[in-house]
């Protein structure tokens, strides 16, 4: 792949843009709620378009497309099973709480439902794995550019975390969301044509479906057995693993996310962020799913003659993650290269700001506010909060040459976040749904919870991973694997938690208005449209989710 | 003028619009990017630069 100067040029002009931005949002900035949380003063279509946006990093866009390439069109399973339902339900019932209760950050409002010890183990482990989520993508943009531009390694690192710092140092938050805005419609324009003349290249959808096997393009069909589809799950797993524990558990409760529609103007548009941001994200499958479809299709022995393929990796494998770039290279000539490059590298930097700016929120808020020091000025938490900035910017970086000296440190990072996130979403259910909970039943469970995750993974396994303490139960994929995981780190929170809450006291109710369901008033919807209410809207979307379902059966 | 930068929507369609005429131009005056893809996306994004400069979203 070789760039020409239209193409330095696209990628110039973006690189201009995002720094404009941080400028022009910089003359904004006055406290340090400006700074890390946006002063709750964005609107809705920006609050709902970064929601959606802070999910569309690298591991969504480059991942997404190698999964649409492995396990074929059940990887709509992600959007149609998994984020809308959560979404909607974030939306409807769980953003009266994060907003009305005033908590800046996730962790707070832990704090304020249950004690300083859920808290602060929340606040820690998030602060560590937005840095090294952080650090990841940046390697993982660096490499990209290294193996298919050819570019050097130490540069890319450099460049790419300068840019993220100049825009996430000059205007914090706000400065971060509005460049997760463009960055999304670069994404989506970037790649649109690439599906269109891939799509049309591959025959379209007919010869797709008649070119690939079954399995590979039915959603459910295959499901009734984990023998019969390529994920190597059943059905259940499935709605249980990754629509009920895995979903919910990210969409509802990881604070990278949260935090876009916690900084909306008011309530209702708090509450319609999630559910406006579920719609483009109803059909991001055919940026992110179709074309790993179509890469695959078009290796198939009928379209052979196309000379499209999926470079191989050092055992001699496809490597599906490469299938995006493979494509951009085939079917961009110049012009379009450079935007298609300039797409993915929207895409890393985006996924990489949205964790400098949630952690840096926490951190200041959660971790250096609440046990280092404590009633200092406005002006000196917003020097903290630009300064914690520079550090997340410095520490991204250490992690991204850890990432680049030790081969298998990404899995083994991805795996300790599963069993630190998988459980987490029984600790908000039942601190926001059951009264009775206790701060130490949300601590001990989420512990349990972690515990009963690594036990799992460590009697399972799955494409070679896991098994560590005796490989008792083969998992056709580490997908599958990861469900599996997931399901019982929930399961076990879920009922540690009851437990431990009946043997412990409760908070007085007092103390929890405004925290639980059965003790806040209800949200008096303040659109009387029907259309501008959140509940109505999540419900038109879940029909359509549930159509889109039986389409694709 | 400059003060319509302070509007993401303008930004936003300032930026497709610069695209836009990097991908036209250059199918105007080179034979490497002289392709329908560039000329089709390239037609879009304009459309799209223009719809977003001139749309009041609020802010």
């Amino acid at each position: 792949m070789k760039l020409q100067i239209a193409d330095y040029l696209i990628i110039s002009i973006y690189f201009l843009f995002v720094i404009a931005v941080g400028f022009i949002i910089k003359k904004r900035i006055k406290s340090s709620n400006d700074f890390l949380s946006s002063g709750r003063n964005i609107p809705l279509w920006i609050t709902s378009l970064a929601f959606i946006s802070a999910n569309l990093g690298a591991q969504e866009v480059l991942g997404m497309v190698a999964s649409g390439a492995k396990y074929g069109i059940m990887t709509v399973h992600f959007y149609w099973i998994g984020a809308i339902f959560a979404m909607v339900f974030l939306g409807v019932f769980m953003m009266p709480f994060y907003y009305g209760s005033k908590a800046r950050s996730v962790p707070e409002y832990l704090f304020l439902r249950f004690d300083e010890k859920t808290r602060a183990l929340n606040a820690i482990t998030f602060a560590v794995m937005t840095i090294f989520s952080s650090g990841i993508s940046l390697y993982a943009l660096a490499k990209l550019l290294e193996v298919i531009l050819h570019w050097n390694f130490d540069l890319c690192i450099w460049a790419a975390a300068g840019i993220v710092m100049a825009y996430t140092f000059l205007g914090g938050l706000t400065s971060a969301v509005y460049n997760e805005v463009l960055q999304f419609f670069l994404i989506v324009l970037g790649l649109s044509p690439l599906v269109i003349v891939a799509l049309q290249d591959a025959g379209g959808w007919e010869s797709i479906r008649t070119n690939l096997q079954p399995q590979l393009t039915h959603t459910w069909k295959y499901m009734g057995h984990a023998d019969d589809n390529p994920m190597g799950i059943q059905f259940m797993s499935l709605i249980f693993g990754l629509g009920f524990v895995m979903s919910f558990g990210y969409w509802c409760t990881d604070f990278l996310v949260v935090q876009r529609a916690m900084i909306a103007k008011n309530m209702s548009a708090a509450q319609r962020t999630p559910i406006v941001a579920a719609i483009p994200k109803l059909f991001m499958p055919l940026v992110v799913v179709l074309p790993g479809v179509i890469a695959i299709t078009l290796m198939q022995p009928a379209l052979q003659s196309k000379g499209f393929s999926i470079p191989s990796d050092a055992n001699g494998q496809l490597d599906y993650t490469m299938a995006l770039p493979a494509l951009i290279s085939h079917y961009y000539p110049s012009g379009l290269l450079g935007l298609g490059i300039t797409a993915l590298i929207a895409s890393f930097m985006s996924g990489m700001a949205g964790n400098v700016t949630a952690f840096n929120s926490v951190f200041t808020f959660d971790i250096y506010q609440s046990y280092f020091v404590k009633n200092k000025s406005d002006k000196h938490y917003l020097m903290v909060g630009k300064l914690i900035t520079l550090v997340g910017i410095l520490l991204s970086i250490g992690t991204a040459y850890i990432a680049s000296s030790y081969n298998n440190i990404n899995d083994f990072l991805q795996l300790v976040f599963s069993f630190v996130n998988g459980p987490l979403f029984a600790t908000f259910l039942l601190g926001m749904f059951w009264k009775r909970t206790t701060g130490h039943g949300a601590f001990w469970g989420l512990m349990a919870g972690t515990i009963a995750a690594a036990i799992t993974h460590g009697l399972t396994i799955a494409e070679g991973k896991g098994g560590w303490i005796s490989p008792m139960f083969e998992i056709k994929s580490g997908m599958g694997q990861a469900f599996i995981v997931a399901s019982f780190s929930w399961i076990a929170n879920f009922f540690s938690t009851i437990l431990i809450s009946l043997a412990t006291k409760p908070k007085p109710d007092e103390a929890l208005r405004g925290l639980v369901y059965s003790l806040t008033e209800k949200v008096k919807a303040e659109e009387q449209k029907w259309y501008l209410k959140a509940a109505p809207l999540g419900l038109i979307l879940l029909i359509i989710t549930i159509i889109l379902n039986i389409i694709f059966f | 003028m400059l003060e319509k930068f302070n509007q993401l929507s303008f930004i936003i369609g300032a930026f497709f619009m610069l695209v836009a005429i990097v991908l036209l131009g250059g199918y105007l005056i080179s034979d490497d990017m002289k392709q329908n893809i560039n000329l089709y996306t390239g037609i879009g994004l304009l459309i799209f630069g223009l719809f977003m400069i001139k749309i009041k979203a609020s802010e």
